[in-house]
This record gives C-alpha cells, sequence and structure tokens, in this order.
C-alpha cells in the first residue's frame, strides 16, 4: 500500500543488521586480546571511580560550586560521561583518528566501492566493545545519582532527558564529521581532535565556573552546553520549550553544515593509493 | 656516553619532523589545565573561607599550571610503548645485537622525549603563565627551586622505572596497553596531578602516600611551593631514592626472566 514505507523499512533493516555484523565483527577482534580487553576495562572503571573521588573531595571543603550542588554537579558529571561513552562506542574514534589513516593510506578507495552508504560505514566500521562495557558502570551511576536526587522529577522532564541526550549524540557526531572532513585537504585532523577532546572536557563541570564571555561561547558559538549540561538541566528543574528548541535547532543546524562540508571533502577526495 | 648523548639527539630529531601533531597536543594538555583554573577559581569564589585544605587561591593556581607542565611531560611522554612493541613483534633482536645496554637506550630515548616535551610544554604554558600572572607564585626560596629541580628529574626517572617494569611483561603478555591505560589513570589522580592529595580524606591520603606515585607531581609540588621544609625534604628524596633503587632491581630481574622466554620469528 505504502511502497515507499516498505522500501525504506527494507533500508533500515539491512542496515540494521550490517550494524549488528559490525558489532560482532568488534567484540571478536577485541577478545583476540583478552588480558587487554579486561584491563581496558578495569582502567575505564577507575578512571570513573577517581573522578568520582576528586568530585568528593572537593565538596568536603565547599558546599557548592557557582549556583551547583553535590547531587546536580554528579548528576551533570554522570550525564556527561554516559555521552562520552557512547560516542567512543560508536562514531568517535572511527571518524576522528581512523578516517584520517585511511585518506592518507588510501584505504578509502575500497570502502567507496561498497555497496553501502558511506558516511554509515566509516563512522561505525569499528564498534568499540572495550568502551561498552565500561559505559555499563555509568548508567549505574548514574541510577545512584538519581536515587540521591529522590528521583525528583516528572515523566516530562526524564522523556525531555532522555531526547536531549540523543540529541547531544547527534550534536557531537557533527562536530567530530567536521573535524574528520578536515582531513580530506590535510590528510591528517589527529591533532584537532585531540584539542576537541580536551575541549570536550569543559562539558562536565558546571557552565558557572566560566566568566561572562567564555559563557557566551560555549553557549552560542560552540555550545558545548547541549551534551551535559542542558540535559541535565532538564531533569533538576522543567526547561523552557525555548531551550529546548534552542537544543535542536542548534544541533540541526551543526548536522545540516557538517554533512555539506563532507560532500564538498568528499568530491576534493584526492586518492592516495597507486 | 657520546652514543647516549646521540640517542637524545636522533629523540629530538625525530620530534622535530612531527612538530605539527605534537604541538596541538600541547595545546590540548594547555586547554585542560586551563579548563581546571577555571574550575578551582569558580570553587573558591564558592568556599566561605581563603584557604582550602592550607591551599590559598594562589597556591592552588600554581599547583595546578607548574604541576600541569611536569604533568605534561610526564604523562604525554608515558607509556614506552616501543619497549614492548619491540619485544612483541621481535625487533628487540637487533637492539639486543648493537654495542650498548638495551636499559640504557630505552632510558635515554626517554630522557630525550621528556626533556623535549618538558621545554616544549613550558613554551605551550609561558602564554597561560601570563594569562593568569595575577596568581602565580614563584618558588618558595631558591634552595626550594633547586630541590624541585631534582625532584622532577627523579620523578622522570621513577616514571620511566615504573612504565618500563609494565612494558617488561610483554614478555609474558601479549598486549600490554591495556595494564599502560590503567597505570596512566591511576598515576593522574594519585601522583597529585589533577589535586593537591592533601585535599582526599586523610585515610584514602594516607594510603596514596605510601605509593610511589606522589613523587611525581605533589612532591616536586609542595617542594615548589615550600609546604614541606627542607628536613622533611630529605627524608622524601630518599624514601624516593628507594623506590627507584626497588624498581630498578626488579625491572633487571623481570628482564632476566623474561629474556630467557623471548622468542623471535625470523622471516
Amino acid at each position: 500500500m505504502f511502497p515507499w514505507a516498505i522500501r525504506t523499512l527494507a533500508t533500515l533493516n539491512r542496515y540494521f543488521a550490517i550494524f549488528r555484523l559490525l558489532v560482532k565483527i568488534g567484540l571478536m577482534q577485541q577478545m583476540a586480546y583478552r588480558s587487554h580487553f579486561f584491563m581496558m576495562i578495569a582502567g575505564k572503571i577507575i578512571r570513573i571511580g577517581l573522578l568520582f573521588l576528586f568530585f568528593q573531595a572537593v565538596f568536603l571543603r565547599v558546599d557548592r560550586i557557582g549556583q551547583w550542588s553535590y547531587e546536580q554537579v554528579l548528576l551533570l558529571f554522570a550525564t556527561f560521561h554516559i555521552i562520552d561513552y557512547l560516542m567512543s562506542v560508536t562514531f568517535h574514534r572511527n571518524l576522528a583518528f581512523q578516517f584520517p589513516m585511511r585518506v592518507r593510506n588510501g584505504e578509502l578507495d575500497s570502502r567507496m566501492l561498497f555497496p553501502i552508504n558511506l558516511l554509515f560505514l566509516v563512522s561505525f566500521e569499528r564498534i568499540d566493545l572495550i568502551d561498552f562495557f565500561s559505559f555499563l558502570p555509568s548508567l549505574a551511576f548514574l541510577g545512584y545519582v538519581l536515587y540521591r536526587l529522590d528521583f525528583a522529577f516528572t515523566l516530562t522532564q526524564a522523556v525531555t532527558y532522555a531526547a536531549l541526550l540523543v540529541n547531544a549524540l547527534a550534536f557531537l557526531y557533527a562536530i567530530v564529521l567536521m573535524i574528520a572532513t578536515v582531513s580530506f585537504w590535510t590528510t591528517q585532523s589527529q591533532g584537532l581532535a585531540r584539542i576537541f577532546d580536551s575541549l570536550l572536557k569543559v562539558g562536565r563541570y558546571p557552565l558557572d565556573i566560566f566568566g561572562e564571555f567564555l559563557k557566551t561561547v560555549l553557549i552560542y558559538i560552540l555550545p558545548l552546553v547541549l551534551i551535559a549540561h542542558l540535559p541535565s538541566q532538564a531533569l533538576l528543574q522543567a526547561l523552557s520549550p525555548r531551550s529546548v528548541v534552542f537544543a535542536f535547532g542548534a544541533t540541526a543546524i551543526f548536522l545540516i553544515a557538517s554533512v555539506g562540508f563532507w560532500q564538498v571533502g568528499l568530491r576534493n577526495y584526492l586518492s592516495a593509493s597507486s | 656516553m657520546a652514543k647516549y648523548w646521540l640517542i637524545i639527539k636522533l629523540v629530538w630529531i625525530e620530534k622535530m619532523t612531527y612538530r605539527v601533531n605534537f604541538c596541538l597536543e600541547i595545546v590540548s594538555s594547555v586547554v585542560s589545565s586551563v579548563i581546571l583554573v577555571f574550575l578551582w577559581l569558580a570553587i573558591y569564589r564558592s568556599s566561605s573561607s581563603t584557604a582550602i585544605g592550607g591551599y590559598s587561591v594562589a597556591d592552588m593556581i600554581t599547583y595546578v599550571l607548574v604541576g600541569g607542565v611536569i604533568n605534561n611531560f610526564l604523562l604525554t611522554a608515558a607509556g614506552n610503548t616501543e619497549m614492548s612493541q619491540s619485544i612483541r613483534d621481535g625487533t628487540l633482536s637487533s637492539v639486543l645485537l648493537k654495542p650498548l645496554s638495551p636499559h640504557g637506550l630505552w632510558l635515554f630515548r626517554d630522557i630525550g622525549d621528556k626533556s623535549f616535551l618538558f621545554l616544549m610544554g613550558l613554551i605551550g604554558y609561558a602564554a597561560v603563565f601570563m594569562f593568569f600572572g595575577g596568581y602565580l607564585l614563584l618558588p618558595a626560596s631558591l634552595a626550594h627551586f633547586l630541590v624541585f629541580l631534582c625532584s622532577v628529574a627523579s620523578a622522570g626517572l621513577l616514571q620511566f622505572l615504573l612504565f618500563e617494569a609494565l612494558s617488561l611483561l610483554a614478555f609474558w603478555i601479549e598486549n600490554t596497553a591495556g595494564i599502560n591505560f590503567t597505570m596512566r589513570v591511576v598515576m593522574e589522580v594519585l601522583g597529585g596531578a589533577i589535586i593537591p592529595l592533601s585535599l582526599f580524606p586523610p585515610f584514602l591520603e594516607k594510603v596514596f602516600l605510601l605509593l610511589p606515585f606522589p613523587f611525581l607531581v605533589y612532591f616536586p609540588m609542595r617542594i615548589y611551593l615550600g609546604k614541606i621544609d627542607l628536613t622533611a625534604i630529605a627524608l622524601e628524596l630518599g624514601k624516593e631514592a628507594a623506590w627507584i633503587a626497588g624498581l630498578g632491581a626488579l625491572n633487571l630481574a623481570i628482564w632476566k626472566k623474561g629474556i630467557r622466554e623471548y622468542v623471535s620469528m625470523g622471516d
């Protein structure tokens, strides 16, 4: 009855199957070094634990950072790490580090011949299962923080929170894609990616720590507030519809710009292989 | 000795080849420190007292920035990945044939790495030092400064030995990157690179001080800020020397055992 709907469903189904296959391959590759696999997971869990300890040490001395209480800072922190892990599991390393390498050594050529969308392939080629297993404890940590906050939020707030998390991932995807695309011209963008990784850490602290000028930059120019700040606020107090529209609007603009930039870059791609 | 100088020189030349990426890495480390400075300034604004855990705001900003330079060369250079790599892929064989000690080779490559990163990091941090100049403190005294430099140098050596121990495990474990990563994470926090250890709950602080990590950043910074008097410094330096000697002996023992198991496949 709706041939286009059936076609779309079939395509989605196919990409989902490919994604599942990529997860399986990722697991097989990473389990090849078992001790490494478990040590990395242990290391990542210890890192979260130690950062938690850091905030605890700080809050032994003060009861607020700016307007944010201990529980609120922990919520911000948990939210940030959930997004950060979801990004590492999926597209982050693929785009930021693998992709420039493939442009440099010409491996991108063979990938262009695959009968699937190139952007999909280069974004999700290696699913990082190490980070997936490290992600689970951060979910548990979020649960703990919500418990400490007495689950004091409405269903609407929870739904907004979840939607803003998806939005945050889409926003980060746009930024990382832009950085990766630069490598079509420079064949190297890992340095840029590293700077972005450090900048990203801004997202795990309350925005109040910065002066007015930096705040404006972080809201309107490079809206890192979209990552953890806005979602956390949505859970703590109902966000104004304006903020929600701003969040989705900004992400849409970044996504459109990044995909456009990617297409321009792709047209400029001169294969490096012989 | 001349050959070891040559090793350091070669490392510097190598580093200069990839200068763009390397400069960007320093920028990223500077960015991390600046974020921490903003965080601390906000914490002090929120605090009712002027000192937190015995640290005034100027103490803390100095701690974060000068500690940042130390951390930059300790952490960015961290890993000695080529050591475990060469054991794994068999290139260790060609190292063994050379008329120099493999430990010496790796140590001096590490010194080359660290000295380069330290100097470049210092240049990178210069702009930040100027920006936050109002908060930055000079060393407590000339004597403190000189001892501080010694403690930074021995921190570099201690860090090398810690990672050497892990890298040598490559004789038995195929991939040591996981252990290395965990060590870096632990080192950063327990070494006091993010926060002075005295701010942790007293029980944890006591436990951390039993480990070698505080000698990496926390101890040098306490000397710099004059938070420890010269007699206590002598005692701590003695402890650090003991750690260095102990780890050195341990690494030699691991090496002796491992080299007997070492197999290199030719092609």
